[in-house]
């Protein structure tokens, strides 16, 4: 147990930033805190670096409380999302800055300087000024920043989200390596982003975050699987988890007149009753002896085609593994596999998951 | 952030600014409570009989006061204009854009009272090349000692120094204009009028509404260019409240009462300035 | 159209120029006249109009004793105390800018912009509301006629100036800029010192330009609260104005006072076509 966070509570104005946030991580961890804009993410790590001062709650490292330490005596480093280095130095004394005002000996600072930027790619750019680099090497001098650092806390606060695609896909399996061989044991990790995708690729434990509060946290692997709510349902999905209104009454699920379907096995502890029930848009697919739906619209990405259908008023996303054209308007029969399903009751709980989670 | 750190950063400045100024307003406000005058100087208490007299015996202060109303409103109305028609002109490409710019700022960099000198030897009425330039049509305009033209040669003046101040900002606020809604207008065909109706004047609502109110704050403490050119005259035809004051407490040594003239003053150009400010948001911004 | 617009603006930018420089002409043509040719009616142009002296011109270098005019010691005076005016509200003024643009304030119902607003508003006072009671203050403190007295006022002319153009370029330099130097071990004092400041040279230089014009081009308060002993350029050129008026060298010494701050009108265009200004004006 080493930085424990508890009932954290931040309210500049009328509105809740953080909303009695607890959570603890453990050292040599990754962890990252998934959740939309606004969720809170960025004013959750700005409290752990210590730049705002909540109003309620009590953080601790270690035992000792850390809420009390200024800033700039926290061993932490912190990665933005706009790019910020000090526009005024050049790359080597970009990275060199922290360590310089640690007051190190020259020659440890030129030693870790360059294995900082080796290990971020940016050998030869050392007397570079930084308005002279690509967005995508302002943030690796950032990143360099951070990591020459040695810090006890890495904070990476949406590091990729103003990279273009496939920068963002190449950076982000960089900095995948760089975390598991450059970050000691003794550091904590933390990572914010509002992709899911990329929230499971970095591995490590999930802080699921919605509206200022931390909704759930767990590995990669578990929030995937059992989401504790259905807001973490859609927001730890991409694209977020359909949702459907309907009843569980003698052996069926019955959304309306036309969706219908048996329990499932792992749906057989449920009670009669009104549900909530999640299925994955990769779940949904067309099958000849499916439901019929009207598609609303059909939009190719990649290999992949995101399909919009209704009926009745039920709207469902399909992501299907193939090309196709469908028009607006275009029936289509779509397949809903019932062992596939979520169910949340009627405050909106895991009530039963195809992973064994639930009641 | 917040850091005990801020008012070390504050501070200093507050409290030397606040250091300077404090006994300056106090002292005016005890002052327009006494007589002091050049008789019997010293802080005696005759209550608020200064601003009686103010209100009930003095149409020559707000004589004063309307003529500097219509000579602030005037002037910057005039500078605006013009201002924001040149750095227009020379905002895009123009032959010898930066020379313009220059020329243009220069009598801003100028101090208003020497350049006034020069003006009062510029409309000398016997000797000066504004009356030789009319002698060609027979006529001489007394420029300094006619009551309407001696405004006029104040407006002339006050224009021709701070017009480039107003295009100063204009021009500033021109070139951070973000450059998609002119692409926009341009793909839209729009001519020359039609964007500048609706795209550049409604970007620079803002920037104008700022710039006028600070040239309105400049142009009320209009002293310098009035005592060298026309020493409030003919007669008080362009006497400003701050000449009023100024004769007043400092020619005539009316130090209490004067001092209540400068109260009342300061009262009313805060509260006009609040309404005007108020007004030309509405002016602008619904019209944009 | 196009050809009626462009006639229309070209003819008002040669109209306009033309009135710009008009006095600046005037001047130069009269600095070289003598009694005889400025008495005889207007003249322009030296040996077609008038006979050329240089009269205007050596007075300034001559010594009061001689019948010169005593320029050069003002000159000095003001360039004096409107640079250390000036460096004094630039100093003051951007550390309450920084203040007020990245920190918080609160008393009672009094927030940041209330503060930011109670600076600016200083420059709503006329020189003539203030003169009546600095000259009793000064009077008392025994700095009337004095350069540290004349500083003083000037600091309240200009502290305004400096905070308003501050405050909003410190509003426009990303506050992350700060934090991570705090990130990185620096306390406020040394994140504003080694990382704000260095970015802020644009905006100190804006802010400095302004401060210098706007206490360069002063004469109502140096009118007012020196006599002798300290006398700026404005005033002692006024001066020359109500006596006999010697149009030559009261000609010559405008163009002498106002020379300098051309060089400030190149500055002023230099950061405004480099868009320095744009950001800290608005």
């Amino acid at each position: 147990m080493d930085l424990i966070a508890q009932n954290l509570s931040y309210k500049p104005e009328q509105e809740f930033h953080l909303n009695d946030v607890s959570f603890s991580m453990k050292k040599g961890q990754l962890y990252t805190i998934l959740g939309r804009t606004l969720a809170g993410k960025t004013t959750l790590l700005k409290t752990i670096a210590g730049l705002l001062t909540p109003q309620q709650g009590t953080l601790t490292l270690d035992g000792q409380d850390f809420a009390t330490v200024p800033v700039w005596q926290r061993n932490i480093a912190m990665v933005y999302q706009q790019f910020i280095n000090y526009p005024h130095l050049s790359v080597f004394e970009n990275v060199a800055f922290p360590l310089r005002q640690r007051k190190m000996d020259n020659t440890i600072i030129n030693t870790k300087v360059m294995s900082a930027l080796q290990n971020v790619g940016l050998m030869g750019f050392e007397d570079r000024k930084i308005q002279a680099l690509s967005g995508g090497q302002q943030q690796r001098v950032a990143l360099a920043r951070s990591l020459a650092k040695e810090a006890g806390i890495l904070l990476l606060d949406e590091p990729l989200v103003n990279l273009d695609y496939k920068l963002r896909e190449q950076l982000r399996e960089e900095f995948r390596n760089i975390f598991s061989s450059q970050v000691s044991s003794d550091s904590i990790l933390i990572y914010s982003s509002t992709d899911p995708v990329e929230a499971m690729q970095l591995g490590g434990d999930i802080i699921v975050m919605d509206e200022a509060r931390v909704l759930q946290q767990g590995t990669a692997k578990e929030v995937f699987e059992n989401p504790a709510t259905i807001r973490v349902a859609q927001i730890a999905n991409d694209p977020a988890m359909n949702m459907m209104q309907g009843d569980i009454a003698e052996g069926k699920i019955r959304v309306n007149d036309s969706i219908s379907l048996a329990v499932p096995p792992h749906f057989s502890s449920l009670s009669s009753g009104r549900y909530t029930f999640g299925v994955r848009a990769a779940d949904v697919s067309v099958a000849a002896k499916g439901i019929p739906f009207n598609v609303e619209l059909a939009e190719i990405s990649g290999s992949e085609t995101y399909l919009h259908v209704q009926n009745g008023g039920q709207t469902l996303i399909g992501l299907l593994d193939m090309v196709k054209d469908f028009a607006a308007g275009d029936k289509v029969n779509i397949g809903l596999d019932a062992a596939k399903l979520y169910a949340f009751d009627e405050s909106g709980r895991l009530a039963a998951s195809p992973f064994g989670g639930g009641k | 952030m917040n850091f005990k750190h801020k008012y070390i950063f504050l501070l200093p400045g507050l409290l030397v600014l606040i250091g300077i100024l404090i006994f300056p307003i106090l002292f005016t406000v005890r002052l327009s409570l006494s007589s002091w005058d050049s008789f019997y100087p010293g802080l005696d208490f005759i209550g608020l009989e200064n601003y009686v007299r103010l209100f009930t015996d003095d149409a020559r202060f707000w004589e004063s006061f309307f003529r500097l109303s219509f000579l602030s409103v005037t002037t910057v109305f005039l500078q605006y204009v013009i201002g924001f028609a040149l750095a227009h002109m020379v905002w895009k490409d123009i032959a010898f854009q930066r020379f313009f710019r220059v020329l243009f700022l220069i009598p801003m960099m100028s101090t208003p009272v020497i350049m006034t000198v020069i003006w009062r030897t510029f409309f000398h009425e016997s000797l000066g090349p504004l009356n030789d330039f009319f002698s060609l049509f027979d006529m001489t305009p007394l420029w300094l000692s006619n009551e309407y033209l001696a405004l006029v040669t104040v407006i002339t003046v006050e224009v021709w120094q701070w017009t480039p101040f107003m295009f100063l900002l204009m021009l500033a606020g021109l070139l951070s204009l973000p450059k998609e809604p002119f692409l926009a207008a341009a793909i839209d065909g729009a001519g020359p009028i039609r964007k500048f109706v609706y795209v550049t004047f409604p970007l620079m609502a803002p920037i104008s509404i700022g710039a006028i109110i600070i040239r309105l704050i400049e142009a009320s403490k209009i002293m310098d260019t009035i005592y060298v050119l026309t020493s409030g005259g003919p007669g008080t035809s362009t006497e400003t409240s701050s000449f009023y004051i100024f004769i007043k407490g400092l020619r005539e040594f009316q130090m209490g009462y004067s001092a209540a003239l400068s109260f009342t003053y300061l009262i009313i150009m805060i509260i006009s300035l609040t309404v005007i400010a108020n007004v030309l948001v509405k002016l602008f911004i619904k019209k944009a | 159209m196009t050809f009626v617009y462009r006639t229309l603006k070209y003819g008002f930018i040669a109209f306009w120029s033309m009135f710009v420089v008009a006095p600046f002409l005037w001047a130069l043509s009269t600095s070289f006249k003598d009694f005889n040719s400025v008495t005889g009616g207007a003249t322009y142009i030296p040996w077609v109009d008038f006979e050329p002296s240089l009269e205007g011109w050596k007075v300034l270098v001559r010594s009061p004793a001689q019948g010169g005019i005593n320029i050069i010691e003002p000159y000095f005076n003001s360039i004096f105390v409107t640079c250390m005016a000036s460096l004094i509200s630039i100093i003051l003024g951007t550390l309450a800018a920084y203040a007020l643009s990245r920190f918080t304030f609160k008393a009672g119902f009094i927030k940041n912009n209330d503060i930011t607003f109670f600076f600016i508003s200083q420059r709503i006072m006329p020189p003539v509301v203030l003169s009546i009671p600095f000259f009793i203050m000064l009077g008392f403190l025994g700095l009337l006629d004095s350069m540290v007295g004349l500083i003083l006022v000037y600091i309240v002319l200009l502290m305004p100036i400096a905070v308003w153009i501050m405050v909003d370029f410190f509003n426009k330099v990303p506050r992350e800029i700060d934090e991570t130097a705090l990130i990185d071990g620096c306390n406020p004092y040394q994140a504003f010192f080694k990382v704000v400041l260095p970015n802020s040279i644009p905006g100190l230089i804006v802010a400095g330009l302004f401060c210098m014009i706007f206490g360069w081009t002063d004469f109502f308060f140096a009118f007012i609260l020196t006599f002798t002993e300290v006398q700026l350029l404005p005033v002692a050129i006024v001066a020359l104005n109500s006596s006999i008026t010697p149009w030559w060298s009261l000609s010559a010494s405008a163009l002498v006072s106002v020379a300098p701050l051309i060089i400030v009108a190149f500055l002023v265009e230099r950061y405004l076509s480099k868009g320095n200004l744009s950001g800290a004006l608005k």
